[in-house]
């Protein structure tokens, strides 16, 4: 008898908590108004200056307001900054900002904030502050004017201005030093630290005096950083959380076929072969145009979205995002798989029997992608030979010009600062400093054009990149963003998640 | 008992110095890009090189040791070098829910290979055999599968318990318990193999020796000779397998936190570790350094208690 209780006890202890669970642990619902999502990346610090971008941005975006907003088409509109006009041949910004607004610890947004605030992310080291480094001054006129002027034409500034080098931080607590504890901005949310536990659940509530409150349609945002594909997919399915990136493309079909939908769209990533020795210095072949062209028709790019993506992806040509205005949809029809022209053409850049060439054997991360690489290259002569190295060394090895070539994914934003990335002489992944002078005077072009002149000269320099076969990209990776039925949500071109303010409850 | 309990908390202070300097030469040897990895990958070399300076990664080691060793003895362990927070504010949010997750799995552990290790022992037969087959499974299935299991069943299919996240016992003491029932018996399942094992074999032992047989015959009831003789004379060894089992559940916690989305100490060790975080990884050194030796401690004053032989060695 006294056994029998004790197994009663047992299962009604284990059914009661399960009762208290309901099913669905917390909130996350469109109907409570309450909107969670879980970013793959832990927050970094809340002082902007020390602030990155892409996912990142997620933990930015509900307390900092930025200069400008960008609309779906990631072009720029009017935000803090009510317009603005470029002066001096593109060297010159005035800003017009909006009046009566107000960080959350009361000191007033006006033209002296801006220009703290411009001032001080400028000066820090990561991405944010990397997007400002044309400004060489700013200068405030009045409360409600703010003029930058810039060491050279940016065009990718004021779209820039939209993200999070556009952010605006109290300068109260950037010079208490505050923003070391806690974010002090005036967006749209503002955080609730006693509902906040650093580093799991980030919660924020609704800031009353926020001027554009219609924008932000849920009275509660909650972010909790989960960075497991599996724990993440758990998370949705159990209505847990309301939005996530999915970062296997395995995971698109479960997530699917659980009840979620799944927002497919150009993650920016550009996936294949970089060819950072592109002078030939340590590898000689690959100084040869005819020997790269020979790498990009030896790559069978369908087959290669299909095995290494599972069809997440799009065959390309092209390292330019295909939101942008370098893009050419016709250039990715250049170099169609084509093992017998690669030969030929290795033979008549002298290297009949193919080379052989060191690449650093990035297999932990990209299992799939770089077999595929040593695979279809070898078939046309070309031998990888791979080089391993512990693995938190691989981009310090990279960078340091140990290695000619590689299997690479690399993030491709605006035209412009694809070619600051990866094209310019002193580009960090540039990795050996190769200067071609037309593409030099190509970019100097774009850089000081507006408008169809300078999308133009995109295009010219991009076909011209796509012919010389700088790289030999072969996919145009595709984002998913997961999301539950409650939760609407609408990509952005050039951002790997979609923004706060593209997330709206469900119809 | 006092200066035996002294000598090890002195040897536990000289074992924490010495584990964390060796953590600060091997994190400098690693050759991790701490400031590159900091900055972004589309950082410039001159952003580069101002974080470096920025972090102190340009002084020699043995003097960025010695600062650190200087704010932390004055109880300050610095700031994280990637989230920006205080390194102690982190260690007081995610301690727990590690200490929550191992601490049920230990429970849960104890109470269920006390109850097999006996049972097999006492009953012997079918039930032994059991227990014995139950304990290589047990061994042979891995916390993390047990995890991805648990998490996709009672977590997403039957939505009976949390799939992933932690809730603060302050701030819903039911909450918490679902929140750490599933992590736990993933992390309980591998211990209780190894205890209840232990147990059987310290039980049959202590059951054939020559007092046990006496005081049978002196007509003591089975459960006071069981409870009050019996096993009290089997725990030491239990206790000793049970404190290697805490250490080792610790270490197990890394692969449930990261299924169940937890996070604990076990994620913060491993992003710090991979991002080059000094500041981070060294306060989670010292903290589990410390944890181990407490719990150490503890054991020796529970061996003590259990057996009075102990307390005059």
């Amino acid at each position: 008898m006294r056994r029998t209780l004790i197994a009663a006890g047992a299962v009604a202890l284990v059914a009661g908590v399960s009762a208290c669970s309901g099913g669905s642990p917390s909130s996350g619902t469109a109907g409570s108004k309450t909107l969670t999502l879980a970013p793959i990346v832990p927050p970094q610090p809340w002082d902007l200056k020390d602030a990155g971008l892409g996912n990142n941005a997620q933990y930015y975006q509900p307390v900092y307001d930025s200069l400008l907003r960008l609309d779906t088409k990631a072009e720029p509109v009017a935000n803090v900054a009510t317009s603005w006009k470029y002066a001096a041949g593109n060297t010159e910004l005035t800003l017009k900002i909006r009046s009566g607004l107000k960080f959350t610890d009361g000191s007033a947004l006006d033209a002296a904030a801006v220009k703290a605030n411009l001032e001080h992310t400028r000066t820090g080291t990561n991405e944010a502050a990397g997007q400002l480094k044309a400004v060489e001054s700013v200068t405030a006129s009045g409360s409600d004017s703010v003029t930058l002027k810039l060491s050279a034409p940016d065009p990718s500034l004021l779209p820039n201005l939209g993200s999070v080098a556009g952010m605006l931080a109290s300068p109260k607590a950037i010079d208490s030093g505050a923003l070391k504890d806690a974010p002090v901005g005036s967006g749209p949310y503002k955080l609730d630290k006693a509902a906040t536990t650093n580093g799991s659940v980030y919660t924020f509530v609704r800031n009353k005096d926020y001027w554009n409150s219609k924008a932000f349609p849920f009275d509660k945002v909650v972010l909790k950083p989960l960075n497991d594909p599996t724990a993440v997919l758990n998370a949705l399915r159990s209505g847990q959380i309301n939005g996530a990136l999915l970062t296997t493309p395995k995971n698109i079909p479960v997530a699917r076929g659980g009840g979620l939908d799944v927002t497919t769209y150009a993650s920016g990533d550009i996936a294949g072969v970089y060819i950072w020795d592109r002078g030939g210095k340590l590898t000689p072949a690959l100084g040869k145009v005819k020997v790269r062209q020979a790498i990009n028709y030896a790559l069978d790019r369908s087959s290669l979205v299909k095995s290494v993506y599972q069809g997440a992806g799009k065959a390309t040509t092209q390292f330019f995002n295909s939101s942008g205005a370098a893009y050419d949809a016709s250039l990715d029809a250049k170099y169609p798989h084509d093992p017998a022209k690669a030969k030929a053409l290795l033979k008549e850049a002298g290297y009949p029997e193919g080379f052989t060439v060191k690449v650093l054997d990035l297999s932990g991360p990209f299992p799939e992608a770089q077999a595929a690489m040593v695979e279809q290259l070898a078939e046309v002569g070309i031998k990888v030979k791979l080089v391993t190295v512990p693995s938190d060394q691989t981009i310090k090895q990279l960078l340091a010009g140990k290695f000619s070539m590689s299997y690479f994914p690399l993030a491709s934003f605006r035209p412009w600062d694809t070619t600051q990335i990866e094209v310019a002489k002193d580009a960090t992944w540039n990795i050996f400093k190769y200067e071609d002078p037309k593409v030099t005077k190509l970019m100097d072009t774009a850089q000081h054009a507006t408008g169809a002149k300078q999308e133009r000269a995109f295009k010219e320099l991009n076909t011209y990149l796509v012919d010389q076969a700088w790289n030999a990209p072969w996919a145009a990776v595709q984002a998913a963003y997961a999301t539950t039925k409650t939760v609407e949500v609408v990509p952005q071109p050039f951002t790997p998640v979609p923004p706060l303010y593209n997330f709206s409850p469900a119809a | 008992m006092i200066s035996f309990l002294t000598r090890r908390l002195l040897s536990g202070v000289v074992l924490v110095a010495v584990i964390s300097a060796l953590t600060f030469v091997l994190m400098s040897m690693t050759g991790t890009d701490t400031a590159r990895n900091l900055a972004g990958a589309t950082a410039t070399a001159q952003q580069v090189a101002q974080k470096k300076t920025e972090l102190g990664l340009d002084r020699p080691v043995a003097a960025q040791y010695t600062d650190w060793l200087g704010s932390a003895l004055r109880g300050d362990l610095g700031r994280s070098w990637a989230g920006g927070d205080s390194v102690a504010a982190s260690l007081s949010d995610k301690l727990p829910v590690t200490l929550s997750i191992v601490i049920g799995g230990l429970l849960l552990s104890a109470i269920l290979s006390v109850l097999l290790g006996v049972g097999a022992a006492v009953r012997g037969g079918l039930l032994d055999r059991a227990v014995q087959l139950l304990a290589v499974i047990g061994f042979a299935v891995p916390s993390f599968l047990m995890a991805l299991v648990l998490a996709l069943f009672v977590g997403v299919r039957w939505r009976m318990l949390p799939a992933t996240g932690y809730t603060a016992f302050s701030e819903s003491p039911s909450l918490w318990l679902q929140s750490i029932i599933l992590p736990s018996v993933s992390l309980a399942v591998g211990a209780i193999a190894a205890t209840a094992q232990q147990i059987r074999s310290a039980m049959a032992d202590v059951l054939r020796l020559d007092y046990v047989r006496t005081l049978r015959s002196r007509g003591l009831s089975s459960r006071s000779l069981l409870l009050r003789h019996a096993l009290r004379n089997a725990a030491p060894s239990a206790l000793t397998v049970l404190t290697l089992q805490f250490i080792g559940l610790v270490g197990g916690a890394v692969v449930v936190e990261k299924v169940f989305g937890l996070a604990g100490i076990g994620s913060l060790a491993n992003t710090a570790a991979s991002n080059g975080d000094t500041p981070l990884l060294m306060g989670v050194v010292v903290v589990m350094v410390a944890l181990v030796v407490v719990v150490n401690l503890l054991l020796d004053v529970a061996q003590g208690w259990l057996n009075p032989k102990v307390r005059v060695a």
